[in-house]
């Protein structure tokens, strides 16, 4: 008796499922058949939680209601990682989302996974004047002279140093180091010791980050692979194990050597956090942070901001802009594209971005965001962000500060990252352990270029 | 017929995604994961040869062997001190259960904190007895150790309930009969307690080895496997290969090993533990 009552339950708990799906299959179809009337759906992968999370929200809650004849569904997707993989299965099973928000490293995979639409398309197309977003923010998403996909969330990274502590140590509060040797020298000064002579306060907390080295040789005017930075053609090695690529190393080992940089591991937040408790005098984090710092620090300190260093008699570098874009994902119907250009053009407007700085600190990848009031005054509120609008546009655009394009990125910024500590460990060289991270990394750009060609 | 329900769901969740990856392992895949061609045993020969493995499978065992042997000591001795009539005795009980309710993320953010190297509590305490800070996550020395500290806490409080179930079953009429004969308390435990217990502890033994083999949510979120891959165990190197190198082969052959090593390890305790347990 009983077991076959709980058959029972069993098998209606199937039929249910069967009924939840068929109708909620149904609901697609009839949304498909009923256009005209119905409001187009499309679908959006967003990618970063938190405050940034929120603002895409509001945008997105904001664009539905400018819109009713689109509906858009906001879908997190935890972060970038979790987001391109979610990705990948929905390229296998065929059930891509329409708009989705993919990391700066994430390009060459969403060219090469052959499920994009790119936006150029549709800029050509509506004569979309974009000569008022970055130039240097374009030029990153820009592969064979076609913007593939629409910069979204833009950040550089910043030196961050506390004006107080400079003026204690004796040094311009108002002139930042600007080359590695003088970012060294500066920090000796700035380190405390006690009377035995360990150190209790360093002068820079900087985080393992490959996005940092990155940078770093950007700034020299170096590039990360061959090919122009994988730029011209399809890179097939890297190029990071360089004399350029060293110099950041040994610049960095030998501050953490001496005592006068700490390594606090790879999360840029514990760096964050020594920089905002007065445990240390000058860090480097992204312009996305500025908010949170200035919160933390509340006006215990006075903060200052300088441009990234560079070693003294390097020409002609700059920063790489990070973050992410929006890409508009093939095979949909001509409508939900169409639906899904307009939501882009939208998040992407000048009123939207200037929303968007204020809430989030990332730059608005339109310079026609700065007219607009409240962002006027947000910048009045924090100067410090001026520097990095200043960095950005004294950076000229070049195939190195374009950025390095590779399939397997993530695994290359882990590889350098891995470099790096066995380097600041002291258990390698700077030369040998980059060489290590290029050999494997270059088996990996082997192996993605071979599946890629399939 | 009874076990339909249960077949298919070992069908589903468990066959079906072992043979996937034996085939996985076997092929060539595309950008997206999707078998190309044929690949032979060429995975497995580049994961034998690769140091990264190697080191890899020592980090494993050695976190096997941090966090399984510790955790079911604590939890034999916590299980032993609650196993008594006192009064208010089920709080204790309570407490001990308590990292059994908290999610691995949930645990991991609170002990990121905990040892976040400028405002965590550890360092405070280091501080306040005169130690060098201690960087937890960030030192490669350290970083195992840390890492497997969550893991036993949270460990411990399955452990404990699971003995101390096993400690109630002991009918209370062998320790009496003990007594009269004379043996003292830490006889009664090597004696009565300990062979009693050891169906349990057997239990407690094989479940520990399998969940510290495939621990993956404490890494993900706290080291990456870093720090100069100190806390890369195999699962996490699974991960990496498969969802950030778009290495799916290499992954599926990685995971493969893995199971066999479970299998493996699982025999051995059958074979060899198995014959020190004592069934009534």
């Amino acid at each position: 008796m009983q077991k076959k009552s709980l058959w029972k339950r069993i098998a209606g708990l199937l039929l249910l499922g069967v009924m939840v799906m068929s109708i909620t299959g149904c609901g697609d179809s009839s949304n498909e058949a009923g256009k005209g009337k119905e409001p187009t759906k499309i679908v959006f992968w967003y990618a970063v939680g938190g405050k940034v999370g929120e603002a895409t929200k509001t945008l997105v809650k904001e664009f539905n209601d400018m819109h009713p004849d689109i509906k858009v569904e906001a879908v997190f997707q935890g972060d970038y990682d979790s987001a391109i993989n979610k990705l990948k299965q929905s390229i296998a099973s065929k059930s891509t989302p329409n708009v989705m928000q993919v990391y700066d490293i994430g390009t060459r995979f969403m060219i090469d996974s052959k499920a994009v639409v790119p936006v150029q398309k549709w800029i050509d197309k509506e004569n979309f004047d974009t000569s008022s977003y970055e130039k240097n923010i374009l030029a990153y998403y820009t592969v064979d002279n076609k913007l593939y996909s629409m910069p979204f969330n833009t950040s550089t990274p910043l030196l961050y140093y506390n004006k107080d502590m400079f003026k204690a140590a004796g040094l311009d509060p108002d002139n930042p180091p600007k080359t590695f040797e003088e970012v060294a020298a500066d920090a000796q000064k700035l380190t405390q010791r006690d009377s035995s002579g360990k150190v209790t306060r360093p002068g820079m907390a900087m985080a393992i980050y490959g996005w940092f080295f990155e940078q770093f040789l950007a700034e020299q005017n170096a590039q990360y692979a061959n090919n122009g930075n994988g730029r011209d053609a399809m890179a097939t090695a890297v190029s990071f194990n360089s004399p350029q690529g060293e110099k950041v190393l040994n610049w960095w080992a030998d501050m953490v050597k001496n005592g006068s940089a700490v390594n606090m591991g790879r999360k840029t937040e514990d760096t964050m956090k020594a920089f905002v408790s007065g445990q240390t005098a000058m860090t480097i984090d992204s312009t996305g942070v500025l908010g949170d710092i200035m919160d933390g620090v509340n006006g215990k300190f006075e903060v200052g901001t300088g441009f990234m260093p560079h070693p003294e008699g390097s020409a002609n570098g700059g920063v790489i802009i990070g973050g992410a874009s929006l890409w508009m994902l093939s095979g949909h119907s001509d409508a939900e594209e169409k639906a899904s250009w307009e939501f882009i053009k939208f998040m992407t407007a000048p009123k939207q971005q200037a929303f968007w700085h204020i809430k989030t600190g990332y730059f608005p990848v339109t310079t026609a965001a700065y007219d607009d009031d409240e962002l006027k005054k947000y910048d009045a509120k924090y100067p410090q962000f001026k520097i990095a609008i200043e960095q950005l546009h004294n950076t000229p655009i070049n195939r190195s500060t374009q950025g390095g394009l590779l399939g397997v990125f993530t695994q290359a910024r882990q590889e350098i990252e891995n470099a790096i500590e066995h380097v600041l460990a002291g258990q390698a060289s700077s030369q040998d352990a980059l060489q290590k991270a290029a050999d494997t990394v270059n088996d990996a750009v082997a192996r993605y270029n071979s599946s890629v060609e399939k | 017929m009874y076990l339909i329900p249960s077949l298919s769901l070992f069908i589903v969740f468990i066959f079906y995604p072992l043979l996937k990856s034996i085939k996985l392992s076997i092929f060539n895949s595309d950008l997206v994961g999707r078998e190309t061609t044929f690949a032979g045993f060429s995975y497995y020969s580049e994961m034998l040869n690769s140091s990264q493995f190697l080191h890899s499978l020592l980090v494993t065992l050695l976190f096997t062997f941090y966090t399984v042997v510790p955790g079911i000591l604590i939890a034999l001795f916590l299980a032993c001190m609650v196993n008594s009539e006192l009064k208010g005795i089920a709080i204790f009980r309570t407490i001990f259960a308590f990292p059994l309710s908290i999610a691995v993320a949930g645990a991991s953010m609170i002990f990121m904190m905990l040892f976040n190297p400028s405002s965590g509590v550890f360092n405070y305490f280091l501080q306040l007895i005169h130690l060098p800070a201690v960087f937890w996550l960030s030192d490669a020395h350290w970083a195992l150790l840390s890492v497997a500290i969550i893991s036993i806490w949270r460990s411990v409080g399955f452990n404990t309930i699971v003995l101390l179930s096993g400690l109630q079953a002991i009918p209370e009429q062998i320790y009496e009969s003990a007594r009269i004969d004379g043996a003292v308390s830490w006889r009664q435990f090597i004696d009565i307690t300990l062979p009693l217990l050891s169906p349990t502890l057997f239990f407690v033994c094989i479940v520990s080895v399998i969940n510290a083999l495939q621990t993956f949510g404490e890494i993900n979120i706290l080291t990456q496997g870093g720090p100069m891959e100190a806390t890369n165990v195999i699962v996490y190197s699974i991960y990496r290969e498969a969802f950030f190198n778009t290495n799916f082969g290499y992954a599926s052959a990685e995971s493969v090993v893995l199971f066999l090593l479970i299998l493996i390890c699982t025999l051995f305790e059958f074979c060899f533990l198995e014959k020190k347990v004592f069934y009534r």
